[in-house]
Parts: C-alpha cells; structure tokens; sequence
C-alpha cells in the first residue's frame, strides 16, 4: 500500500510540475503565442493529468480534463478557433484542475457539480463544431470516462491470460495466424494499424485498451493480439509488455495522420506501422533472407522497433539456423546490439537444451530481446535529448546542504588557525589546507547548484494574478517579465512567492492608475508592470517597476506623522519617506480594498525578505512610476561576511553590502544638527551609525582606534557603521534567531563562530530604518 | 490542583510518574529554590559565556550555541528584579523547551530533583503581580518553599519595547 502512497506522491509532484507548466504555456499563449508547440505542451499536460488520475481513480478529475483535453483537441486540429474566449475558458479550467488536484491530494470530496458550468462550455464548444446531429456526442464519452478508467486492472487480466496462453499454444500454432494476412478488400479506407509496444509500455500508465477505444471512435475496428512473443512463466515480467497487435480499421474519410494521432502519447514507447490496406505489406507476405535482418538490427534500434512484430519474432528463428553465418554478417558495423543479438543467438544453439518443440525452443530466449533493445533504443534517444534527471526528496538535498556548509565552516575555521609560525613550520599541512579549501568550495558550489531553481516557477504565477488584479480593479494592465531563467536557491525561491504577490498588488492597485486618468496624463491606458530577475555579484536583483503614479510622498509623510512613525519635527528625505511604506501597520490606500490596503502587505515583504537574508529598497518618481528592488543572496547557507567586534561582542557584516573600511583616525566627520555625525567620502556625504551606541554597549576603545565600514544596503543610499576593531573576513551558516527567541531589531541573525561562540549578523538596512523611527520617538 | 494552570503543551508531558506525581529539578536562586518539571528540561550545562543580544531588556543575557542552534539565555534573577546574575564558571545554565522552542534559565545552582504529589501543590498568594505571573504555585519540600516557575511567563516581554 506504502507503493500506492509513493506512486501518488510522485503523481502529485508532477501535477503541480505540470500545473506550473500550463500556467506558463498559456501566459504566452495570452500574449499572442498561439503556435501548435504551446497547445500541444498544454494538451500533453492536461492528458498526463488525466492518465494519472485514471490510475488513481480521480474520477472527478479524470472527467474534467477529459472534457477539457477534448476542446483543447479541436483547438489543435483547427476546429475551434483559439480566441480570446476559449483562452480565458482554459485558463479558468486550469484553475479548476487544480482544485480537483488538490482536492484529491487532500482526500476531500468537491462538489459533483464543480465545474460542471465550464464542462458544459466545453462540450458546448465542442459540439458547435461537430454539428448538431451529433449532439449526444461529447455526453456520451464523458460518460464512458467511468468505465474507460477504472479498469487499470484489466491490463493483468489480460496480461494473467497472455501468460497462460503460450505455455500451451505451440508457437508453431500461433505464428501461422500472424503470418496468415487478413483478406484484402482494396477500396480506400481501410487501414491495417501494426501496433507493437516496448516492454515499458505499461510503466509510462499507458493502456492499450484506451488507445483501441479511441480508434474505435474513428470507425469499424478488428483488433487481432499476437501472443507469439509471450515468454514462459518463470521468464514472465508481470508489468512488461508481451503482446503486439494488428488492427484493422475503416472509416471513409480517414487519413494516416488521424490514426497515428491516436498513437502520440505512447510514441517512443511502441512501434507503429500504418498502412492503407491493399499496399502490401512485404514482411508478411514476402519472408526477408535472415542476413538482411540481421543488417537492419546492426544498423540502428529503430529499425529493430520499426520491424513489426513478425519480422522480430521470426528474425531469431532464423538466426539460430544460420548462426555461423551471423557474427561474420555483423563485423563490418561493430554495433553492441548486433553483436549480443549475434553471440545469444550462438550461445542459444549451441547450449540450449533440446525442447520437445524444436520451433519453439529459441522463441522464449529469443523473445526478450526485442524488448530489450526497444528500451536500449530508449535509453539511447534520452541520452542524446542531453538532460537525465533524477528526482531526490528536498530533505535529502538539504541534509548534504547544511552538511556542506558545516565542512565550509569547520574549513575556514581551520585556514584561520593557521598562524604565521605554524605555515613556517608544516608546509605540507599547508598544502594540504590549501587544496581542502579548494574542494570545499567546489563542493559548495555543486550542492547549491543541485538546488538553483530558475526564477520561473515563482514569475509564472504571476500572470495569473495581474490578470485577476486588472479584472478586479478595471485597470488594464501588463505584465512583462525578465530574466526568468535566472536561477536562485530553491529555498530562497519558495520565500519569493508571498512578497512578490504583494509587491505586484501594490502596484496593481497603488501605482498603475485607471485608464482614463493614463489617457489624460498622456500615457498609454495600458499600465506596464515589469518582473526581472538578474543576478549581479553574489546577489539576485528582482525588480518590480511599474509605469503608474508613483509613490503619493505627501500622503505617505501624512499618514506616517498621524500613525506616529514620524514624528512632526522631523522632515525625512524622499528616500526615507518612499521606505516608510514598509513600515509596520502602513498602508495608502484611499480606502482599503480587498487586493491590498489591509495594511499588512509590505512590512510583510520586508519581513520575509529579511528572513532570508535580503533587503528590500523602492524609488518612486512622482507621475512616472516605482520601481521595488528586492536583493536577495544567491544562497541561503553560507554567507560571506566582514567580523568586526563591537565592545566586547563579535559582529558580523554580510560581505556583499561593504563598500569599503576604513580606520577612523583617516576619516573626516561632521556634525548635523540633529546631533549625528556624518562622513565625508569623497564629496560625498554619509549617515554615520554608531554600532556600540546604537546596540547600548561601551565601547572602550579611543575613537581614533575604531573603524568604518561603509555599506550600501538598497539603494545608492551608504552608511557608515562604526565598529570597535575589524577581525577579517570569513564564510559563515546563517542561523535563525526566531528559531528559538524572535526578531530583535538590528540583528538579522545569527551565526556560529569557529570557536563556537555566536556572532550576531548586523541588519545595515534595519539600522537606517530604526533610526528614523528613533528620531521620532 | 486547580492552581497548576500548566500549559497545555508542557502538562501533558508529565504522565512519566503517574497521573498525580510530577518530577521537579529544583535549582536556587540566592537563598531562594525554584523548581520547573523534569520532562521539559533537555540539559543542564555549566555558565561558558553568552554573545549579548542588544536592543532586549536586561533578563536577556544573550544567545549561546547548543550544537548549532542559537539558544537565548534568560537571567532568572533579574527576571525577578533583583538585578543581573553576576555568572562564574559555578553557575549552570538550564535548558529547556517552552513550547516549540528551546531557551535556557541562568540560576545559581542545581540543587534536586523532587517527587511531589500534585495535590500538595498550593495557590500563589494573592497580592503581588510579578509572583503570580511567574510562578505557577508553590510546594513545600523539607519545609522550606519551592516556587513552580512558568516558563511562558518568563520567556515572553523579551524584547525592549514589550
């Protein structure tokens, strides 16, 4: 039962895989992309889906995507124009195969009639296009659903008859009635379908019988199973494929193309020759001389799966009688696949006991083979489509992370111990941490990469959302994305999702204004939201711009006084202003609307992006637009940072946000007149911060002695964080301090030191921030 | 009986002993000892120093590393107002987990681990806010008073601005 479990987890993985897919097939399908690539990536999803959940018994499911794979069928094939319409539908229906996704993952029940409204839209779609006298049509196969997939057991039923079958029947008895070719009535019309599975069939949830219901729908159909290739029992793999078949089909109209769109979704996992009825068919007719088979298996495993299931079965029998003459046939093309094929059948002859059926002793042995070549040739077409992937539960992954990143530690923890008299003394140790070092890294490197995940999966939800905000708000709005293969920490990735919805909310309902107020501003109606990802140093940018109004300074100014985050004395800068929308408890909206104005949304982005390490930073030009920066580390485990001690206590500064040091004898201060200091670099002027001060330590050192370490969190904004003594730099885990106490203000967490006392991480963005509310308190 | 308001998550931990006994680590605060239920307690180890944890109230004497965890460190004496711990080598450190996380208490030594009968526990007296927020009752044991510490109470009002 634990399997059944397993199989479900992993249906449910790649639903939610395949669910992302189509959410990003169709944000292109939206913007115009209308080509077949797109609609058959949707079609195929949608038919995985549903194959799966036949499996499991999703009925529910099973029936919706069933009515929704059908409409997308006549998309494809032109019947029903891809219009506007037809798209909002899909999408709609997406949504609702979620839903019967996660309900079923949750083991709740949906209502009977869930969706029952789009299904009906789709059949009624689909029956436009098929005329009115077929109108019970689309009902009726929606109703056969039931039945079609309940059976999966029917496939080890017949396979359980497949088994008993041989051991009695001679083959001798059967291959006559494989060879014995059906009457040929030569009139246009009639097809002679040659279906022959590989042995993996079954394990890709394909079922045969599905496949001859669906030709049954074209026309007349006689469906013939050869059981020629069916081994013995003790050499009978229960979830392989044994049978073949031969089906012949009429209808008037048909075309070869109709008929192997059948077939599409077992391509690669069968051979199938379709042939229009009085054509003959050589191998059936005309026995081929054993050398040539031989030749067509050397050349290449397509032609093997190519062959029909006669040609396979009888090539063998032949090859022992001629087996002297095979491997001479198979040297010029030194090929594995002939050469084994060649030495079993050598070893066959000459070891294999006599049978009391001389025809059918190198059957079973020989039998196995074209399987087994079919699924080398399978191998092979993976190998050269270049990606082989495996999947790995994430804890596993995360194990060797946290792992990784201790031996990064415990690493340069050991570099540190190094002083100039121990390299003096023991080269060779030296040598030895170099290269350690250098593995590590390396090592880092590749774990982290085992766990990158391109942007996409987070930007391809958000389509879906600015659609739902225009509609919500009647604005028009455009979504424009950027960078989407740009790749992050997984981890990082699934803390992305929350504050970017709230950050594109934001400038849904906030920035981008209605079209009229565009149009008399002279701005195109349609307001522009712009995504991107890029990655610069060891950083990821993501940046939400929009071309709306721009942050209401006056207002925000207005609200922050009246909330008392600002107190009236104080006139802050643009900049401060345009990041008090973060703050706590904030919020614009003339009135709060259901999107965004509760006020929680973008402390909450604040937060969140803290949490891991990043830092948030938005400029606003009033009438033009925003643009929100969110920098985020590249990785989650190890961060490089600057250990500098302030009073007695070590601190740590992420290297990334760290302009530049300097001794504060070197640097020139001022005095402002709110009673701070600030810092004169190169013309330029910058908010000094007090570390010990700020933090309420006694710094004992003299000031001369002390150091500044300029940092530029978001923004062009810098400050310069006076520190009491600059230790050097290293590489550290972050760890959480909410983990076991809570946020505390300053601090964006913790790490552990090599000597194992704990360093706190200075937050350089929370300080500036603080500041401003200090001065208002 | 009605006194012990245990929370939930750490009352039901105590079935160890049966349903009417409870085990204490008793530990001393001064002249004072103190006691918290055994099955909450996860180590006890001696005072090795702790980083300061800024912008926090007083009773907060830092975070330490418990096998690469950060463990906040609460200074029970001056939770109890009686100004910070002067900590030595001698001074022991309890760790404990008060909900789902783990904190550990600065006292002044371990002393005992006691049996008592959840019967013989006794209200807090009335009058004074500070005691009936932070003790959960009071036993008595070789005659002189234990106080039944409520470790919720003590970890929450950390963070300087309440």
């Amino acid at each position: 039962m634990s399997d059944l479990d397993d199989f479900k987890a992993t249906y449910f993985d790649e639903c939610s895989e395949l669910m992302n897919e189509l959410e990003e097939q169709f944000a292109a399908i939206e913007g115009g992309e209308r080509d077949a690539d797109r609609l058959n990536a949707v079609f195929r999803a949608i038919h995985s889906i549903k194959g799966g959940a036949g499996a499991f018994g999703f009925s529910g499911l099973v029936g919706f995507a069933h009515a929704y794979e059908t409409l997308l069928d006549y998309v494809r094939d032109g019947r029903v124009e891809m219009t506007d319409d037809v798209v909002n539908l899909c999408i709609r229906a997406n949504d609702i195969v979620a839903d019967h996704i996660n309900a079923a993952q949750s083991g709740e029940e949906l209502d009977a009639d869930y969706g029952q409204e789009e299904k009906q839209r789709f059949d009624a779609i689909a029956r436009g296009q098929r005329g009115g006298d077929e109108d019970e049509w689309s009902g009726e196969i929606i109703e056969e659903f039931d039945i079609e997939f309940t059976p999966v057991r029917v496939e080890l039923a017949v396979a359980d008859d497949e088994v008993a079958e041989p051991i009695e029947a001679p083959v001798a008895a059967v291959e006559p009635d494989t060879f014995d070719a059906p009457p040929m009535p030569v009139e246009p019309g009639h097809w002679e379908v040659r279906f022959t599975p590989y042995r993996q069939l079954y394990s890709r949830a394909n079922d045969p019988l599905l496949l001859f219901r669906e030709l049954a729908v074209l026309g007349e159909i006689n469906v013939r199973a050869i059981l020629t290739d069916i081994p013995p029992l003790s050499d009978f793999e229960p979830f392989g494929v044994y049978c073949s078949w031969e089906i012949s089909l009429f209808a008037p109209d048909l075309t070869e193309a109709a008929i192997r769109e059948v077939f599409e979704f077992v391509d690669g996992d069968c051979s199938i020759e379709v042939v229009p009825l009085g054509h003959v068919v050589p191998p059936a007719a005309a026995p081929v001389p054993a050398p040539v088979a031989v030749v067509q298996v050397e050349k290449a495993d397509e032609n093997l799966m190519a062959l029909t299931e006669d040609e396979v079965a009888s090539a063998p029998v032949r090859l022992v009688a001629e087996a002297p003459a095979a491997p001479a046939a198979a040297e010029p093309v030194a090929e594995e696949p002939a050469l084994s094929f060649a030495d079993l059948a050598n070893e066959i002859s000459a070891s294999a006991p006599p049978r009391p059926v001389p025809v059918a002793a190198p059957k079973p042995a020989a039998a196995p083979k074209p399987a087994a070549s079919g699924e080398g040739g399978e191998e092979g077409g993976n190998r050269s489509s270049g990606v082989q992937s495996i999947r790995v539960d994430l804890d596993k992954v995360d194990r060797v992370v946290n792992m990784v990143s201790e031996l990064v530690i415990t690493q340069s923890m050991l570099t540190q111990q190094m002083d100039e008299n121990l390299r003096a003394r023991y080269t060779e140790l030296v040598r030895g941490l170099e290269v350690l070092a250098q593995t590590t890294r390396g090592l880092q490197d590749s774990v982290m990469a085992i766990r990158a995940q391109p942007v996409k999966s987070v930007f391809s939800r958000m389509p879906r959302l600015v659609r739902e905000l225009a509609t919500k708000t009647g604005k028009k709005i455009k979504l424009e994305t950027i960078g989407e293969n740009t790749e992050i920490d997984k981890t990082v990735i699934e803390q992305l999702s929350d504050p970017l919805t709230h950050m594109i909310r934001n400038s849904a309902d906030h920035g981008i204004e209605d079209p009229e107020k565009r149009k008399a501003r002279g701005k195109s109606e349609i307001g522009t939201i712009r995504l991107s990802a890029e990655q610069a140093g060891g950083n990821i940018l993501i940046i939400v711009e929009d071309d709306g109004n721009g942050i209401n300074r006056e207002r925000v100014l207005q609200l922050a006084r009246d909330k008392g985050l600002v107190a009236p004395d104080i006139t802050p800068t643009d900049e401060q202003i345009d990041q008090l929308i973060f703050a706590p408890g904030f919020s614009t909206a003339d009135a709060v609307s259901d999107i965004s104005g509760r006020g929680v949304g973008m402390d909450v982005v604040l937060s969140n992006i803290k949490k891991i390490g990043g830092s948030v930073h938005v400029r606003s030009w009033t009438g033009k637009g925003s643009r929100m920066t969110l920098r985020l580390p590249l990785t989650l485990a190890v961060l490089d940072v600057m250990l500098v001690k302030v009073g007695e206590s070590p601190y740590v500064v992420p290297l990334s946000s760290i302009v530049e040091t300097m001794q504060c004898s070197g640097a020139i201060f001022e005095r402002v007149p709110s009673g701070g200091q600030v810092l004169q670099v190169r013309g330029e002027y910058v908010q000094v911060i007090d570390v010990a001060q700020r933090f309420g330590m006694h710094s004992t050192k003299a000031p001369d002695d002390r150091f500044v370490v300029l940092c530029e969190s978001e923004g062009s904004q810098k400050v310069a964080l006076v520190v009491d003594d600059i230790i050097g730099q290293q590489q550290v885990v972050i760890k959480s301090l909410e983990e076991n106490f809570e946020q505390v203000e300053g601090i964006a967490g913790g790490t552990i030191l090599g000597d194992g006392n704990v360093a706190l991480i200075v937050d350089v963005q929370g300080l500036r921030v603080h500041q401003i509310h200090q001065n208002a308190a | 009986m009605e006194a012990l308001s245990l929370r939930e998550d750490n009352g039901d931990k105590t079935a160890v002993v049966g349903q009417n006994t409870l085990q204490l680590i008793a530990f001393s605060i001064g002249e004072q000892t103190y006691g918290v239920e055994i099955t909450t307690v996860r180590e006890i180890r001696a005072w090795n120093g702790a980083t300061p944890l800024p912008n926090t109230r007083d009773f907060v004497r830092g975070v330490i590393n418990l096998r690469g965890t950060i463990v906040p460190i609460f200074d029970l004496r001056a939770r109890f107002g009686d100004g910070q711990t002067s900590p030595t080598k001698n001074h022991v450190v309890v760790v404990m987990s008060v909900g789902d996380k783990w904190v550990g208490i600065l006292v002044d030594a371990v002393s005992d681990i006691l049996t008592v009968s959840r019967e013989d526990i006794h209200n807090v007296p009335e009058g004074n806010a500070i005691d009936t927020e932070l003790l959960n009752g009071i036993i008595t044991h070789d005659s002189r008073m234990v106080g039944l510490i409520d470790l919720h109470a003590v970890v929450n009002g950390a963070k300087l601005d309440g």
